[in-house]
């Protein structure tokens, strides 16, 4: 899978820029938008990662590139809170979905999987974890082929600790991503353990169990073995 | 009072007293002068009497008998007023007359009057004095006129300059621009407000720059700073060092407060520079925005055991507003009833066309409600939460006309937020 990442602030790409290395993306990066456009001219990629606000050019302008050349790339737009408008304008262009700054980095490993599997398998495709396996296209999970049912937001919970295996998911993100990213944090967090709590629990009874491992006081995180 | 009232009024004022002296004055004089005439004219005929009776000539005969009074008693002798019947007219008629005595023919004296109407001297002062006041409160009233006229032309260019200034608007970024005009008075003050207007403007937007671009610029290293911190903690060795990890996961959290109560002071600031443009307004269906976000905030519902009552008129029309305002009022109102609530307590949102109400049921809170809506405003001083949410709500409403109102009902203990929509 290769991504390309146009963002002009030099410390934050280089750290979205190792997350998603982390998690098995080939990445190139853009800083400006003289050379994201070089690079989306020359190369074909999976998933691009716009920001709007670049010192030489409109980031929609690269959208409508994208667009104009009938590209299969995914886009997801990075964008300040304020930017409300160019959010929409750059969805009704046809970017996959956007990302408000500033974002956790396990939300964008979440995201950036939702769209290559949307664009490029149609959603049909399985995510595979150990003894899980979900089928996204049907909401549907299996563990050790039999079915497991959960509720809208047990199930949302799974499947964002499944993209971000491995990794340390703080509260505050897991309360984001269920609650919306306006969500007070602080008011918020109570709710996170029962719905893990709840989630292991149903997996404990399928005999899977230790895939979720706690961290205390900072949140928890898929086990890969 | 208007100036030009007051002026005006002052102006009456001495206009009305020089004219009643004037009038007394000219009646005095007029008078004075009238029957000083008569005198003189009585004394001439005493002169011409006198010298007829010294050359023994015989006195005169006159037309009426008045004019020439002789009397062989004795009278009082000198200037006198009297008032004689008027046998044609019929009324009494006054007179001023002259009393001398001449010695008579024989060793006796006698006493001689003669007389003089006042009738037509009055007249004339009649006349006189009517023309008199007739010109001059004629005079008096074209000056007032004229006064006033001229004073509405005059300061025609003070009421334009009035007017202009009730339209100010500092959040155009436009200097007033103010004309010239002919007046000097008027273009000095025109030329001073033309200059404050523009010190204003130049403050105004070094100000607004000077915001935005700390606001900006402190965001991006807020992020930065997130981001590293979420990548530090993904660290494998500190898997075994959990008390490390703690530490870099309270760093981030603070990290990311210090954020959101950033963007939430921002928010504040653009709502009160009004810079949210009108043009990007859009069609918004609240009744959608309130079921997306109450579709978010339900794991926080569930996890208080709240219930949620949901009333939504049919066929709501969709309001002209900006996008994330209107979520951020939803939000930030919904959020408030979840954070204020109790277990079990049960949530009212109600929205009509005219009105947004959400309430929750909870103790009552002492202290002014209007303060609620203050910034840092907490319900207890524990809180995590900074405070800014009904200050936000609060300003929304005030960008949009909107009134929000706090209410509490004290049988039932529920407090109620109510937007009734202009």
């Amino acid at each position: 899978m290769k991504l390309l990442l146009v963002e002009d602030e030099a410390e934050l790409r280089q750290t979205v820029l190792e997350t998603l290395r982390q998690h098995g993306y080939v990445v190139e990066t853009a800083a400006t938008f003289a050379q994201a456009h070089e690079k989306l001219t020359l190369y074909s990629y999976d998933c691009v990662l716009v920001d709007l606000t670049l010192p030489d050019g409109d980031g929609l302008n690269l959208i409508r590139l994208l667009k104009a050349e009938n590209s299969s790339a995914g886009v997801l737009i990075l964008t300040a809170r304020d930017g409300v408008e160019d959010r929409v304008k750059g969805l009704n262009l046809g970017a996959d979905d956007y990302l408000v700054k500033p974002f956790h980095l396990s939300e964008l490993n979440a995201r950036v999987l939702a769209i290559i599997r949307r664009r490029q398998f149609q959603g049909h495709t399985s995510i595979t974890f150990r003894d899980i396996v979900v089928r996204p296209e049907h909401n549907e999970v299996l563990v050790r082929g039999e079915p497991l049912v959960l509720t809208r937001k047990e199930y949302d919970l799974l499947l964002y600790l499944l993209a971000n295996p491995g990794r340390v998911l703080t509260k505050e993100a897991i309360a984001e991503h269920l609650c919306g990213d306006q969500v007070d944090a602080a008011d918020s967090l109570d709710f996170i353990y029962t719905y893990l709590k709840n989630l292991r629990k149903k997996l404990q009874e399928r005999g899977v169990d230790n895939y979720i491992r706690t961290l205390y006081g900072v949140g928890y995180k898929l086990n890969l073995e | 009072m208007k100036l030009l009232t007051a002026t005006t009024r002052y102006y009456l004022l001495l206009a009305a007293g020089l004219f009643a002296l004037a009038s007394g004055l000219l009646y005095v004089g007029l008078e004075w002068a009238l029957r000083h005439e008569a005198e003189e004219q009585l004394r001439g005929e005493q002169t011409y009497v006198q010298q007829l009776v010294a050359q023994g000539q015989p006195l005169p005969a006159r037309l009426f008998v008045y004019q020439l009074d002789r009397s062989a008693r004795p009278r009082p002798t000198g200037f006198g007023d009297t008032l004689l019947l008027d046998p044609v007219e019929r009324e009494l008629v006054p007179f001023r007359q002259l009393t001398f005595r001449v010695p008579a023919s024989g060793q006796g004296a006698e006493w001689i009057t003669v007389r003089k109407s006042l009738v037509e001297s009055q007249d004339l002062l009649r006349v006189v004095l009517s023309v008199m006041l007739g010109a001059l409160a004629l005079l008096l009233l074209g000056v007032v006129g004229l006064n006033r006229w001229l004073a509405r032309r005059l300061w025609a260019p003070f009421q334009h300059t009035l007017r202009r200034l009730r339209a100010y608007d500092l959040h155009r970024h436009q200097p007033l621009g103010l004309p010239a005009p002919a007046i000097s008075e008027f273009a000095e003050l025109n030329q001073a407000l033309n200059q404050l207007s523009e010190r204003l403007v130049a403050d105004y937007e070094s100000l607004r720059q000077f915001t935005e671009n700390a606001a900006h610029e402190t965001q991006t290293p807020l992020a930065i700073m997130q981001a590293k911190l979420e990548q530090a903690l993904q660290a494998p060795a500190l898997l075994e060092d959990e008390a490390t990890l703690r530490l870099l996961s309270d760093a981030r959290r603070a990290a990311q407060r210090l954020s959101r109560l950033h963007q939430a002071l921002t928010l504040l600031s653009k709502l009160e520079n009004q810079q949210f443009a009108p043009t990007q307004a859009v069609l918004v269906h609240l009744d959608q925005v309130l079921h997306d976000r109450l579709a978010m905030l339900e794991p926080l519902l569930d996890a208080r055991d709240l219930r949620l009552t949901l009333h939504v008129a049919p066929g709501l029309p969709p309001r002209h507003l900006h996008l994330g305002l209107a979520d951020s009022l939803l939000q930030n109102l919904l959020q408030n009833a979840i954070k204020h609530n109790q277990p079990g307590g049960e949530i009212v949102v109600s929205l009509t066309p005219t009105a947004l109400e959400i309430s929750n049921p909870g103790p009552a809170i002492e202290g002014d409600p209007s303060r609620f809506f203050e910034r840092f405003r907490k319900h207890s001083a524990a809180s995590d939460s900074p405070g800014l949410g009904l200050s936000i709500v609060q300003h929304i409403c005030a960008y949009y006309g909107f009134r929000v109102r706090y209410l509490y009902g004290a049988a039932a203990a529920r407090h109620t937020l109510r937007v009734e929509f202009a």
